[in-house]
């Protein structure tokens, strides 16, 4: 392969990886506050709708963009509700947050169908653009992708030095020593709900503000469920889960380039090829350092107490 | 000022609880109401048409018996893995493999005697389901690789399997290009119950159901997995092998999959297409979580969530409602009951500061 | 016995009260695959519908997201059973239901799109899109620069394969050497993947990006990447009004009103129609205007020469990828062969499989 092949192909990874890594992002504040949420997929798609009607109605994708982040804390919410509210079991709470989700957005977006709503364009940034290789991969892309390059510094910046990213992990990895401490754990809980709800809604709305700008059914085509598998592939940090969706979103866009480069191989396997992907990607990170990087409490609902 | 103050239950509710399951459903049909009402559908006489639609006549209650067999025996698997705290979220691809499988031995010996060719699908269907559910259970004892992912990625792979099947080497000639397997020879399928639309399965249904039950409920296997499930810890110092009760669970819970994958194939499409897969082996997590993880509760839930698919048809048919309603409804009923679990374990009480 | 005669009594009723019904008006049933949501085939049946339900005395539903296999058959069931006067069912993988369905309700009207079985009361139909991909070949043919051609394709069943052959006989009608290189995406509406696909395309140098896809994903990446695109389903243009060049696109509502009108007055019979170009069933979008006028010239000769009868565009020599004749000299394939084609013409990369 040469580099002319090379570069598109990984320009196409970090538009691809996108949509993930704002899931992903998500899903690791969610977790480092303790709760799991698996309805990555049902939150994601409901802030895409979400963020196609407000394009619509104020033709402002700023507007469209923050509104989808909202309505995917909102869909959260729920989740709060079942699972720190009245301790319901997280796993299974998070699946029924994607059946409701998918459930949702079909429902209401039906009339949506076929419409093209104001969305993000690509922005060529000046000078940066113009650096050779580096600039087409990373700086000829929409502002939405530009975002993602400032989000993991932040975040990592917030979970490990800042005071109140302490309390968030606390109540993640040690609750009882937490409220023992003074720290209100089903506050910092919330926090990491409704927090990590934004960032999966804004991943939905990567998808019908920038990536396409159209709403269809099934827009997020089980991107949520890869961005659960990332977070463990990541070991919950921001970082490296900039790797890992660059690395989901450049095998999405390989195996599309292998068939249209002319290969014989039939296209069932070479979609099976992000899945396989996943799985030994992860096989190979628990090799390494199995689930001790997961949060001590992860999943694990406070009990009351006296 | 009021103050809720919550504390554990020391035995758990009896016959209340399923007052609050009741009050659950309401509470989600009640909310589905809205819903409808929003698009300008009245919700009494949606929930009226879905519930007719469903179990009103007797072809309905056929129908919604047909549907239930997949989904009760996927939801059996499910939950005989939950119980240990496994969570198998890849029923699908079990069940997609299973169907692979029974076809395997379907295509290759299409003249033997049903005796002997019926035994052969199911051992084939079995296996390969089991096998399917294997993989994640060795991944997690060995590596402990979280198996929550690698069930579910392993289901679109099974999906993506059976495509290449279908639209490749077990293509029928005769199909005019359509991805299907010619059909099954009457030996293979599985037939039905005198002159009623139901097939054979539910037969099979019944079986396994109490094969299951007593496994869990009268041997020394069943105890461990219920100790194991409650302290992993504990059942590690009682010199319960945990890790062997992992794969073996998931073995048992794949080839149940696999089982109705094998039904499905042979009893109601008679072949081998990618129509084949409905999201059974999804609904059957939320039957399993329903019923509390009982098989005889699983029976029911399965019969009540089959309804569910068969009268969101003639909700679409009489009011126009889309497809999608099916899935809402779905969701509420689940999250609701989850919620309602805190009046089962909890005591709850209301107190003035 | 009690419980017996109030059975006897609800079927009574049941059944004067759909004889009444069907007295009044004509009660149109449709059957779809994929939500109406997915923009694309199922949304194009669906327009013919909405334009059936303003014709007086006619009354219309649907059921969407229907599986193919046992589930189709129930839902047709239903209908029938409600008095539906005519049913239409708009996917291959509905036939053989359709086909029992018609035998127990042999009043009752069935029409199946896409298939080749039929019945005394059951007819069925398609449209011969490949006519009007022909022709959206030629103007890509005619347009690209790079003599490389980008089509992104959902399933490879005939339908999709017919459309390419049709599509790269009409580009190598213009162009001579010019290759058709086909993505799958196994997905018929994820708009996301599919401009993905298109882009894959376009960074192996295609400058025409075509599609058999229902959402405009591969057109917004012609767009951006500032090359031309050929939509599908309807007139794409707001999509991509800067590289849209033309799109085949179907128009069922005359076809269905046809049908409709011929149920009313008593003068239908089961028949197995297959229109084209002439019936206006499907059609060329408008050119856009950065096509010149003497490749428009061309391709509207064309379209007379097809509308006439004089070409119909399968016509032999016609060679494989392999350079096999597969259709020989002078001779015209027959519809089975075109509706059961499974192999790409010469020109084509990319596999069937």
């Amino acid at each position: 392969m040469d580099i002319a092949i090379i570069v598109p192909l990984l320009a196409a990874a970090v538009q691809s990886g996108t949509p993930i890594l704002y899931a992903t992002l998500g899903e690791i504040f969610t977790e480092k506050s303790g709760v799991l949420n698996l309805g990555v997929e049902g939150v994601m798609i409901v802030g895409a709708l979400a963020g196609f009607i407000v394009a619509l109605a104020t033709g402002s994708p700023l507007l469209a963009f923050l509104a989808a982040g909202l309505a995917g804390a909102l869909i959260s919410a729920v989740h709060g509700v079942v699972c720190l509210w009245f301790k319901g079991n997280q796993v299974v709470s998070g699946l029924a947050l994607t059946i409701l989700g998918t459930g949702l957005a079909d429902y209401l977006g039906t009339s949506y169908v076929g419409r093209t709503a104001p969305g993000f364009q690509p922005v060529a940034l000046p000078l940066l653009a113009k650096i050779p290789v580096l600039g087409p991969i990373f700086f000829n892309h929409d502002p939405l992708v530009y975002l993602t390059y400032f989000i993991p510094p932040l975040m990592w910046y917030y979970l490990t030095r800042s005071r109140h990213g302490l309390g968030l992990r606390a109540a993640g990895e040690y609750p009882a020593a937490a409220t023992a401490a003074g720290l209100d754990v089903a506050a910092y809980r919330w926090c990491g709900i409704l927090v990590g709800g934004f960032f999966m809604g804004l991943g939905g709305a990567y998808l019908s503000l920038a990536y396409t700008h159209l709403w269809t059914n099934n827009l997020t085509g089980g991107r949520g469920w890869i961005a659960v598998a990332l977070v463990i592939f990541a070991f919950w940090r921001p970082g490296r889960a900039v790797l890992g969706a660059y690395l989901f979103g450049g095998i999405m866009a390989m195996q599309l380039r292998l068939q249209a480069s002319g290969t014989q191989l039939p296209s069932s396997l070479l979609l099976m090829l992000p899945y396989a992907l996943t799985v030994i990607v992860l096989v190979l990170s628990s090799w390494r350092r199995g689930m001790s990087e997961a949060p001590a409490a992860l999943g694990v609902n406070v009990e009351p107490t006296d | 000022m009021f103050r809720i103050r919550i504390t554990k239950r020391q035995e758990p509710r009896g016959w209340s609880s399923c007052l609050v399951l009741l009050a659950a459903i309401a509470l989600s049909l009640v909310l589905s109401g809205i819903l409808l009402s929003l698009r300008g559908t009245p919700p009494l006489t949606g929930l009226a048409v879905l519930f007719k639609g469903a179990y009103g006549s007797r072809f309905a209650i056929e129908d919604c018996l047909v549907k239930a067999i997949p989904i009760f025996l996927c939801s059996l698997g499910v939950a005989v893995a939950f119980r240990l705290q496994i969570w198998n979220i890849g029923a699908e691809g079990q069940f997609a493999l299973g169907a692979v499988g029974a076809t395997w031995a379907a295509l290759t010996f299409p003249d033997l005697p049903g005796y002997l060719l019926m035994p052969a699908m199911i051992i084939m269907a079995v296996l390969a389901g089991g096998f399917w559910g294997m993989i994640p259970a060795i991944l997690r004892q060995r590596l402990r690789t979280n198996e929550i992912i690698v069930t579910l990625m392993l289901n679109y792979i099974a999906i993506l399997f059976l495509d290449y099947l279908v639209y490749g080497a077990w293509k029928d000639p005769t199909s005019f290009g359509f991805p299907m397997t010619s059909e099954f020879s009457p030996q293979a399928v599985v037939g039905r119950i005198g002159s009623t639309g139901i097939n054979w399965g539910l037969a099979h249904c019944l079986v396994l159901g109490i094969v299951v039950w007593v496994f869990i409920r009268y041997t020394r296997i069943g105890f461990e997995l219920k100790a194991a499930g409650d302290s992993v810890r504990a059942a590690r110092y009682a010199g319960i092998p945990y890790d062997r009760l992992v794969v073996l669970v998931m073995v048992i819970s794949g080839a149940l999959a696999g089982w109705a994958g094998f039904l499905e194939a042979s009893a109601t499409i008679n072949r081998l297409q990618p129509s084949i897969m409905a999201g059974y082996g999804y609904t059957a997590i939320v039957v399993a979580w329903l019923a509390r993880l009982n098989p005889l509760s699983i029976a029911v839930a399965s019969f009540l969530l089959a309804g569910l698919r068969v009268g969101v048809e003639n909700l679409q048919l009489d009011l126009q409602v889309p497809a999608a309603f099916g899935g809402i409804i779905e969701g509420l009923i689940l999250l609701t009951v989850l919620a309602g679990g805190l009046f089962n374990s909890y005591r709850i009480a209301v107190r003035r500061r | 016995m009690r419980l017996l005669k109030a059975l006897v009594v609800l079927m009574l009723c049941l059944s004067f009260s759909s004889v009444s019904a069907a007295d009044k008006e004509l009660n149109v049933g449709f059957i779809y695959v994929s939500p109406v949501g997915d923009a694309g085939w199922s949304y194009a049946h669906d327009l013919g519908r909405k334009a059936l339900a303003e014709m007086p005395g006619v009354k219309t539903s649907f059921v969407e997201a229907v599986a193919e296999g046992p589930d189709s058959e129930r839902v047709m069931l239903n209908m029938a059973r409600k008095g539906y006067d005519v049913i239409f069912a708009t996917s291959f993988g509905y036939m053989d239901p359709m086909l029992k369905v018609a035998k127990q309700f042999p009043k009752t009207v069935f029409m199946h799109c896409s298939g080749f079985k039929m019945a005394d009361n059951m007819g069925n139909y398609f449209g011969r899109m490949y006519q009007a991909r022909y022709l959206s070949g030629m103007v890509a043919g005619g347009m690209t620069k790079s003599k490389t051609i980008g089509y992104v394709a959902a399933f490879p069943i005939p339908e999709v394969i017919r459309g390419i052959n049709a599509f790269t006989l009409g580009v190598q009608a213009v162009n001579p050497g010019a290759t058709v290189r086909v993505v799958w995406t196994k997905t018929w509406y994820d708009p996301a993947t599919e401009k993905e696909a298109a882009k894959s395309l376009l960074d192996v140098g295609a400058d025409v990006i075509a599609q058999h896809q229902d959402s405009p994903g591969p057109q917004e990446a012609a767009q951006e990447k500032g090359v031309y695109s050929i939509g599908y389903n309807s007139d794409m243009t707001a999509f991509a009004p800067k590289a849209h060049l033309t799109a085949p696109i179907w128009n069922w509502a005359p076809f269905y009103k046809n049908v409709i009108e011929q149920v009313q007055k008593g003068t239908w019979k089961a028949e197995s129609v297959w229109p084209g170009m002439d019936t206006g069933i499907i059609d060329l979008a408008p050119f856009g205007e950065m096509v010149p006028q003497d490749l428009r010239d061309k391709v509207m000769a064309a379209k007379a020469d097809i509308i006439a009868g004089k070409n119909a565009i399968f016509i032999g020599p016609v060679k494989d990828q392999k350079g096999e004749v597969k259709i020989a000299d002078g001779i015209t394939a027959a519809d089975k062969d075109l509706l059961g084609m499974t192999w790409f013409v010469q020109g084509v990369v990319g596999t069937t499989e």
